[in-house]
Parts: C-alpha cells; sequence; structure tokens
C-alpha cells in the first residue's frame, strides 16, 4: 500500500507588513507512489514552503495536494506524514530512544516497528541512552529520521536532512537512506542544494526556479537500484547532473554569464 | 580502586573548599582584633559578640524565623502558582499577554513599602498580609521567566508536534514545559530572596513574630549584635533557598548544560 502525492497548480503567497510575495507560482507535479524524488533549488525559491504546504503546516494560497486520496490535514491526522527538518529539532531532555518514542506517546498508536528496532535502523545500537548533546550532528539527524519514521508513514519529507553535515558523512548518511528508504516503502521527496546528492538519490529530479518558485524543469533519472557509491565516478551520471545543472542556470546560461 | 578515587574526590573537595574558608576566618580574626583595639564604631559588634548573642538569643531566632519562613514560603508558593496561571494563560491565550503583563509591571510597579501600610489598614496585621506581600514581591520575575521559558520554544520544534497532531496540552506539558525549565529555575532563584524580603517589610508594621519584628525589637533596645545576628539569619535563609534550588535544578535540568560544561563527570 503506496501513496502518491500529487500537488495540483499550487501558489502560495506571504504578506510581509504590506506587500506580497508570490514563494510559489502556480506548481503541478506528482511524486508517484514509493518513488524517491529530490527538489532542487536556489535558496529563497519556496522549496521549505512546498514540503511545509504537504505537511499541512502551512495551506496554499490556490491550488490543491492530495496524498494519496486525502487532502494533508488528513494525512497528517492519520500520521501518514513524516518529517525531517534541517535542523534535527530533538527534544534535548530525551534521551535518544525517548525522542524515538515521541511519536507514539503522542499519538497513542505504535508502529510495526518498535523504537528499539528504529534505532536499530538508522545504526544506532549502543546510544539508546545518550542526550542529543552527547551525539555529533550526523547521529542526531540518525535519530531524527528514526522518530519520522516511528508511526509508518507513508510519505517521508526530508528537508535539507543533511545540509550541515560534512561531504563525506552527508555520502555516507545517503547510502544508509536509500537503504532505509527501501526498507520502508515510503514514498520520499528530499529537498536539496547538492546537485550530486539530488541525482545519486532519487528517479526524479525537480528543479525549481525563484522569483516567484516556479518548477522549471523535472529530470528522471534512470541510473539502477542499488545505487553505490562507485556511481558517482560514472559518465552517466555526471551526464546527468550536467542536465540538473543546466536547468538550474538556464538563465544564466542563456544570458552567457 | 573506588576507595581511591573516593579520597581523591574527598580531598579536591577540600582543596576548593579550604580558601575560602581559611579566608573567612582570617577575616574574622582582624575583625575581632580590630574590634579589641578599638578602631570599630560602637554599631559594628565583634563576630564574639555575635556568637554570644546566638548563644542567648538562639531559641527566639527559631521561634521568629519559623514565622518568616512560613509566611515567605506560602506567599512564595502562592506567587508560583498565580505565575504559573497567568503564563499558561498568556502563552495560550495570546491576546491575554499584553493584560497580563501590563497588571504584572502595575503590581512591581507599587513600592511593597507604602503599599503594605495600606493592605494592613485592609487586612490587618496578621499572617494575611504577610503572605500577600512575599508573593506580591515574587510574582513579577516568576511571571516574566515563565512566559519568556514558554515562548523561548523554537519554531522547528512546534512545527514538529504540529505534524505529529500533538493536542495543545500534550506540546504544553511535554514541549513547552521542560523547554522553559531552566528559566524558570533562574525565576525561582531571583523571587526567592524576593519573598523573604517581601515577609520582612510586611513584619515591620508591627506584629508580634517574626524576623521582622526580632531586627526591629533589636535595634530599638540598641542590642547591636542581635541586629547583626538577624540580618544574617536572613542571609542564611536566603542562601540555602538559593542552595536548594540549584541543587533540584541540577538534578532537573541535567540536559541543559550539555557535555562537561558542569565539570565532575567526565566520559
Ligand atoms: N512564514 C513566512 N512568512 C513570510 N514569508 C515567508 C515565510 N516562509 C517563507 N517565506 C518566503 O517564501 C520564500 C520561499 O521560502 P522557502 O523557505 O520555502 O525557501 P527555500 O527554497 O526553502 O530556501 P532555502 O533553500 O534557503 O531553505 C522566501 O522568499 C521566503 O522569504
Ligand atoms: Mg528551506
Amino acid at each position: 500500500m503506496m501513496t502518491d502525492i500529487q500537488i495540483k497548480a499550487v501558489s502560495k503567497r506571504f504578506a510581509i507588513d504590506r506587500s506580497e510575495i508570490l514563494a510559489l507560482d502556480d506548481v503541478s507535479l506528482t511524486f508517484p507512489a514509493g518513488s524517491f524524488s529530490a527538489l532542487i533549488g536556489p535558496s529563497g525559491c519556496g522549496k521549505s514552503t512546498l514540503l511545509r504546504m504537504i505537511a499541512d503546516v502551512i495551506a496554499p494560497s490556490t491550488g490543491s495536494i492530495l496524498i494519496g486520496d486525502h487532502p494533508p490535514g488528513k494525512a497528517r491526522r492519520s500520521h501518514e506524514i513524516g518529517f525531517v527538518f534541517q535542523s534535527a529539532s530533538l527534544l534535548p531532555w530525551r534521551s535518544v530512544i525517548d525522542n524515538v518514542r515521541l511519536p507514539g506517546e503522542l499519538s497513542n498508536k505504535q508502529g510495526s516497528r518498535s523504537p528499539e528496532a528504529l534505532v536499530d535502523l538508522v545504526g544506532l545500537n549502543g546510544f539508546e541512552e545518550a542526550k542529543p548533546a552527547q551525539l555529533s550532528g550526523g547521529m542526531q539527524q540518525r535519530v531524527a529520521i528514526a522518530r519520522a519514521l516511528a508511526l509508518d508513514p507513508k510519505v517521508l519529507l526530508m528537508d535539507e536532512p543533511f545540509g550541515a553535515l560534512d561531504e563525506i558523512t552527508r555520502q555516507r548518511m545517503n547510502v544508509e537512506l536509500l537503504r532505509i528508504w527501501k526498507e520502508t516503502n515510503t514514498t520520499a521527496v528530499l529537498v536539496t542544494h547538492t546537485i550530486s546528492e539530488a541525482v545519486f538519490m532519487a528517479d526524479t529530479v525537480h528543479v525549481l526556479s525563484a522569483h516567484p518558485g516556479r518548477l522549471a524543469a523535472s529530470i528522471a533519472i534512470d541510473l539502477p537500484r542499488p545505487r553505490h557509491l562507485a556511481l558517482l565516478q560514472s559518465h552517466a551520471f555526471n551526464a546527468l547532473e550536467n542536465q540538473v545543472r543546466a536547468a538550474l542556470f538556464a538563465k544564466e546560461i542563456a544570458s552567457g554569464r | 580502586m573506588a576507595a581511591d578515587a573516593m579520597v581523591g574526590h574527598i580531598g579536591s573537595l577540600v582543596v576548593r573548599r579550604l580558601p575560602p574558608l581559611l579566608l573567612l576566618v582570617a577575616i574574622g580574626l582582624v575583625w575581632e582584633a580590630a574590634k579589641l583595639g578599638g578602631l570599630l564604631p560602637i554599631t559594628v559588634p565583634a563576630p564574639g559578640a555575635v556568637w554570644t548573642a546566638l548563644i542567648d538569643h538562639g531559641g527566639d531566632l527559631v521561634y521568629h524565623s519559623i514565622a518568616t519562613l512560613g509566611a515567605a514560603l506560602t506567599g512564595y508558593v502562592a506567587a508560583i502558582a498565580v505565575a504559573a496561571a497567568l503564563a499558561g494563560l498568556a502563552v495560550t491565550w495570546p491576546i491575554s499577554e499584553r493584560p497580563v503583563f501590563t497588571l504584572a509591571i502595575l503590581i512591581d510597579s507599587l513600592p511593597l513599602i507604602a503599599v503594605a501600610p495600606i493592605l494592613m489598614l485592609w487586612l490587618g496585621n496578621g499572617t494575611t498580609l504577610h503572605v500577600i506581600v512575599a508573593a506580591g514581591a515574587a510574582l513579577f520575575p516568576l511571571l516574566v521567566g515563565m512566559i519568556q521559558g514558554f515562548k523561548s520554544t523554537d519554531s522547528t520544534t512546534r512545527e514538529l508536534f504540529h505534524v505529529l497532531s500533538a493536542s495543545r496540552w500534550q506540546t504544553l506539558t511535554r514541549l513547552m514545559l521542560p523547554n522553559a525549565l531552566p528559566a524558570i529555575f533562574s525565576a525561582l532563584k531571583v523571587a526567592a530572596p524576593l519573598a523573604l524580603l517581601g515577609t520582612l517589610i510586611a513584619e515591620w508594621m508591627g506584629t508580634d513574630r517574626g524576623l521582622g519584628t526580632l531586627i526591629i525589637y533589636a535595634l530599638f533596645s540598641f542590642n547591636v549584635p542581635l541586629v547583626w545576628l538577624s540580618i544574617l539569619t536572613v542571609c542564611a535563609l536566603t542562601a540555602v533557598s538559593y542552595a536548594l534550588l540549584a541543587f533540584a535544578e541540577h538534578r532537573l535540568v541535567d540536559w541543559a548544560h550539555p557535555r562537561g560544561t558542569t565539570g565532575g563527570r567526565s566520559t
């Protein structure tokens, strides 16, 4: 039972003082059930805004979003959405295992995996009783991922989860994330600033342009899975990277800058 | 091994506590000598005289301290309850934040020493007055600390609770309250001496029992060592309240001092 996400003609305006800004302009796209999609675009193009609308944190100004057959509010209330923020945002007074237990406590529900199994899934066994302050940034994000998976979400939304990590750790985390995604059968959406990360992870890379945020291109990544780090050096990979880069910098390339 | 560590621990404790203790003893000796040499005015007693006063008036001191402590503590707890209710109101119902603050500022801007006599006219000079003045003195820092503590929750974590469909009550108790604990403890530490001070001021209006009464009595009978002794007792009570709160804070909010900053345990 996998769930797709449909974004239909969604626009989002924010009122700032007396003026208004159009953060997203008429974006339509579909994240197929069980797929892994990446969203890439310059800062301020509305990536976080789009993710927050899918998670029912904010509402679209116009247009609609469907998660499977449900609007985001219903999907959120039935715990179909797992969200990983850019900062791990763990509760510092709770241990690792208690942070992973939080969704279960709040909802009085249990996922198919126990909190212990989730900690194991993200490779943190032995650290169950550690406090967040005792973990590295990468370990904290793993806890955040385990927490997002606690109630078997159908969709996993990740807003630059590894943005603050160094290159080496990020590559390792990405490989693990793909494994976790396969094991949990979720529809994953990853927001990223890194072209190679987007291509390495996704089935489709959606490129957004800024001011206003629009969908500039959707590039299918037909690289075989499972993906290994050796892939980063292949020609096919580099060609796809260039394709994404061309879409990202279309304006600059056209104007010869 | 463990015994070695134990000895080491006690050793380091002595090494840490010894210099201030020695300093205190030295100051006492110099003071006593200065008094004997006639270098100090009559309003400053020798430490020995204060000590004698403690032996003579120890029972009185306990008798009056209990009354003061009881009123201060009751007022303090009442202030905590009122501050918690008002802060909860201000945080869960943002429109009420300004009126709540205005009220608190109003109460805080009233000079206690001027208000106490008016209150005395209404309430008589009994325990009720002492408790109310103590509560009034402690309320403002408690309220500010609680509201700021509650509001310091970062927006991402609140979004997390929203995505997890947490109820308002769950958000308050599982997120905002624990998050506010460091700020609340700071406020508790500031407010405790204020409650004590409020009680003393109220007692000065004239009552038959309390440290404030004892100070006035000692003053008018020109018993200088007893004045000093009463004041030292107030200082000691303040110090003890601070130490108790610091201990509770250390126990409850250990997460607010991440790795190593609390000293001691190293990993
Ligand atoms: N709550 C808000 N109120 C007003 N404006 C907002 C709000 N949230 C976002 N915006 C505006 O919407 C636009 C898109 O913001 P968003 O955070 O979605 O960008 P982003 O693509 O995630 O950028 P980044 O890569 O830097 O995280 C920005 O111009 C931002 O100023
Ligand atoms: Mg963003």
